[in-house]
């Protein structure tokens, strides 16, 4: 069984610096290696993380894989999968007299479908950032508290935080809301459960990823009962951390349960994930949310995916609360600029540079589809990181 | 010190402060107020010749050579941060904007544009934070104006400063002079300021004892051109970090730029801040860095020197110049794998997860 470290030492505390020990990167490299040898045929993985890519492309770890194991991103990026409709949303709240919108970071560069008047540079849509600059008071924060602050500070304007996020972020909203919240705070329900997505991917046709690299931080939530089904489902499954060893550790993992045949749910993050997950986090996140359906942009509405509020809780529904004043037929549109291949992209379907308007029409500082956006998009991280040039082959004097 | 037309300059002390708790319109309007400014803050801490003649322009002595002349203007938020604070980064940032070019930086001008109502005493402090760093750099601050802004079209303080330096007709230094095989070299570890001055904005608020690297660098790179007179190109990293620097040394050029992920100095806590905010310390801000490129036969002299010096004990050579890729900058991690070190986009915002 691989894990990503042996157990940790007495009184050692702990330390990040193993996790990206050279050494244990390159004895995990030469496992690879000889499992990939031993399957004799090429094998697809897919991790369902932003952080996973981004790692990835960081610390250039596909350079360190064999030929014929290759590491698909799915749909990993929160910002990525958040359906425009909770995007145009955020965008006509914040341009409402009387309303701060906060927001993370990341988000605020997304287009929805809300078209930008006055550009002529293709199909191109309103963002946050548009908003703020067409005078919506928008402000990035960097938690669901830091909105609650602003909530407190600013007694006299409605603050709407824009909750998007997969199980891990939603967790600290439910704590939120359950200790109590200003009345003059509300959130968009925008946050998504990542395990229907993982279990809808094999039914799409010409689906031939054989191994999962499970989401580490959600993982730790919900734990890995939720993931089950995929092993009988061909698919094998293995937690993953996000430093070099723990990833390395996670791909050694699926090629040795993909060589044996025989396919489990295996964690080797185990460092930080239990099995049954965060009982502590799991009560308090349904007490406060429930499964719904929920659109995922570009891919599908797939049944109890999405965290909406419980009944004791709607009175902190932005989209009941503000109903009266939202456009519904802005709402919604088409979901992906002409031309966009994020649906692909997201599902694995195709690498980036597949895509005709990457790094041309669509570029981190001009993005045409969200996952040239945010830092999790596979899009931006191939950008970033130069994954859509050929290796770098370095010639020195 | 735009100076009012018939107001005979008299000698003056350096009386603590102002008669007024914060800055008024009339401060910059040109009349009694904005002399006794001039007089009572700016001349009494900056304290040089050229200025106390309060005439419209300063008349300075020229020691030959060729002029370097450099402007910048600077807002920070916060205005105090660890490490420093607006006025000590407006002297530095000009300073080492004409060091890197080779010049010996002598002159300077501040130009304060404040918003009514801000606070005099913290004004006090800004000038005063001035003084002392053009002192450890050995410019004199010989011109100034102020302007005040109405309450709400500014944000406290901004500063503008413009120096002027001198270097001899033989200093040739640029992206022209780099060859392949040449040494890439930093003074210290990279992000200080961009982490120690994001841990403080609003929202945040880390409790981290991580300093602003903030600091005027003529001294340091003065001692590494005394031993290393061939270094082909140096810049100051500030602004968009060890990234944008590289990339503007390799923008088309037939050379790239190698930067060994291990070798690159990070505080600890750069590193785990970093990672927690989902930034990379290769793209954070610094106000006290130099990178330097320098014939391979100098490097160890050259990195002798900054390490012999208080604002470079932690330097190291980076990386090299390499024939291919082209164009280039690129990392190479402890693995042995490569990435593309791109150019930054925008601002460093802090990640969902």
């Amino acid at each position: 069984m691989v894990e990503a470290t042996a157990a940790p030492q007495a009184g050692t505390g702990f330390r990040p610096d193993t996790y990206k020990d050279p050494e244990l990167v390159a004895r995990l490299q030469s496992r690879i290696a000889e499992l990939a040898a031993s399957v004799a045929r090429p094998v697809k993985l897919m991790h369902i993380c932003g952080t996973h890519e981004h790692e990835m492309g960081r610390y250039a770890l596909r350079d360190l894989l064999p030929k014929s194991v290759s590491v698909l991103a799915g749909p990993g990026c929160p910002v990525c999968v958040c359906d425009n409709e909770y995007i145009n949303m955020a965008i006509q709240l914040s341009l409402e007299p009387g309303v701060i919108l906060a927001s993370f970071g990341d988000m605020l560069a997304v287009p929805g479908s809300i078209p930008l008047a006055g550009e002529r540079r293709g199909d191109v849509r309103m963002s946050l950032l548009d908003a703020r600059a067409r005078g919506g008071d928008v402000r990035a924060v960097y938690s669901a508290f830091d909105a609650k602050r602003i909530a407190e500070q600013n007694p006299d304007k409605q603050v709407v935080f824009f909750s998007v996020g997969f199980e891990t972020t939603v967790v600290a909203v439910a704590a939120m809301l359950k200790r109590g919240v200003p009345d003059n705070l509300s959130i968009i329900e925008a946050n998504y459960y990542t395990p229907p997505a993982t279990q809808l991917l094999p039914d799409l046709e010409g689906f031939d990823i054989e191994g999962f690299i499970l989401p580490g931080h959600a993982v730790t939530i919900t734990g890995l009962r939720v993931y089950e089904g995929l092993p009988t489902r061909g698919i094998a499954c293995a937690s993953g951390g996000f430093e070099p060893v723990d990833v390395l550790a996670s791909i050694a993992s699926l090629l040795e349960q993909i060589d044996t045949g025989d396919l489990t749910v295996a964690n080797p993050y185990q460092r930080l994930v239990k099995y049954d997950g965060n009982e502590r986090a799991k009560r308090e996140l349904h007490e406060v949310f429930e499964l719904a359906p929920i659109r995922w942009r570009g891919i599908a509405e797939i049944p109890a995916s999405g965290y909406k509020l419980r009944e004791p809780y709607h009175h902190a529904s932005a989209a009941r609360r503000f109903a009266g004043r939202l456009d519904p037929l802005a709402l919604k549109g088409a979901e992906h600029p002409k031309g966009c291949r994020c649906a692909e992209v997201t599902l694995g379907q195709i690498q980036p540079d597949e895509c005709r308007v990457f790094g041309q029409l669509c570029t981190p500082d001009s993005p045409y589809g969200p996952c040239m956006v945010s830092h999790e998009g596979t899009c931006r991280a191939w950008y970033t990181y130069g994954m859509h040039k050929e290796q770098l082959r370095v010639e020195t004097v | 010190m735009s100076r009012p037309s018939d107001a005979a300059p008299s000698a003056t002390t350096a009386r603590a402060a102002s008669r007024y708790d914060t800055v008024r319109l009339s401060h910059g309007s040109g009349g009694k107020l904005t002399l006794e400014l001039i007089e009572e803050l700016f001349v009494a801490t900056f304290s040089n010749e050229p200025l106390k003649a309060l005439t419209d322009a300063a008349i300075l002595a020229n020691p030959g050579g060729r002029i370097a002349f450099a402007t910048d203007s600077h807002t920070v938020k916060p205005a105090f941060f660890p490490g420093g604070d607006i006025g000590r980064l407006a002297v530095a940032g000009t300073v080492n904007d004409l060091a890197v070019m080779g010049a010996t930086p002598m002159y300077m001008s501040a130009a304060f544009l404040l918003e009514e109502g801000y606070d005099m005493s913290e004004l006090e402090r800004v000038v005063r934070s001035m003084k002392a760093t053009a002192d450890e750099a050995g410019v004199a601050i010989v011109a100034g104006d102020t302007k005040v802004l109405e309450r709400g079209h500014g944000d406290g303080v901004f500063i503008n400063t413009t120096g002027v330096g001198f270097l001899a007709d033989d200093v040739l230094m640029g992206v022209d002079q780099v060859r392949p095989g040449d040494k890439v070299l930093v003074n210290g570890t990279l992000g200080d300021h961009g982490i120690a001055v994001m841990s403080r904005r609003e929202g945040l608020d880390l409790a981290i004892e991580l300093e602003s690297d903030v600091a005027p660098l003529n001294g340091l790179i003065e001692a590494v051109r005394r031993v290393a007179p061939n270094v082909r190109f140096m810049r100051d990293v500030t602004r968009g970090g060890l990234a944008a620097v590289a990339n503007e040394v390799v923008h088309r050029q037939a050379y790239g730029l190698r930067v060994f992920d291990v070798a690159v100095p990070v505080h600890e806590l750069v590193e785990q801040y970093s990672e927690m905010l989902g930034i990379d310390p290769f793209l954070a801000a610094n106000e006290g860095k130099v990178l330097l490129i320098v014939a391979p036969e100098e490097a160890e002299a050259a990195l002798g020197a900054m390490k012999a010096h208080p604002f470079g004990r932690e330097a190291a050579i980076i990386g090299d110049i390499v024939k291919k890729p082209e164009g280039v900058a690129l990392v190479e991690t402890a693995y042995g794998s490569r990435r593309v070190l791109e150019m930054p986009i925008e601002e460093q915002l802090p990640r969902i997860c």
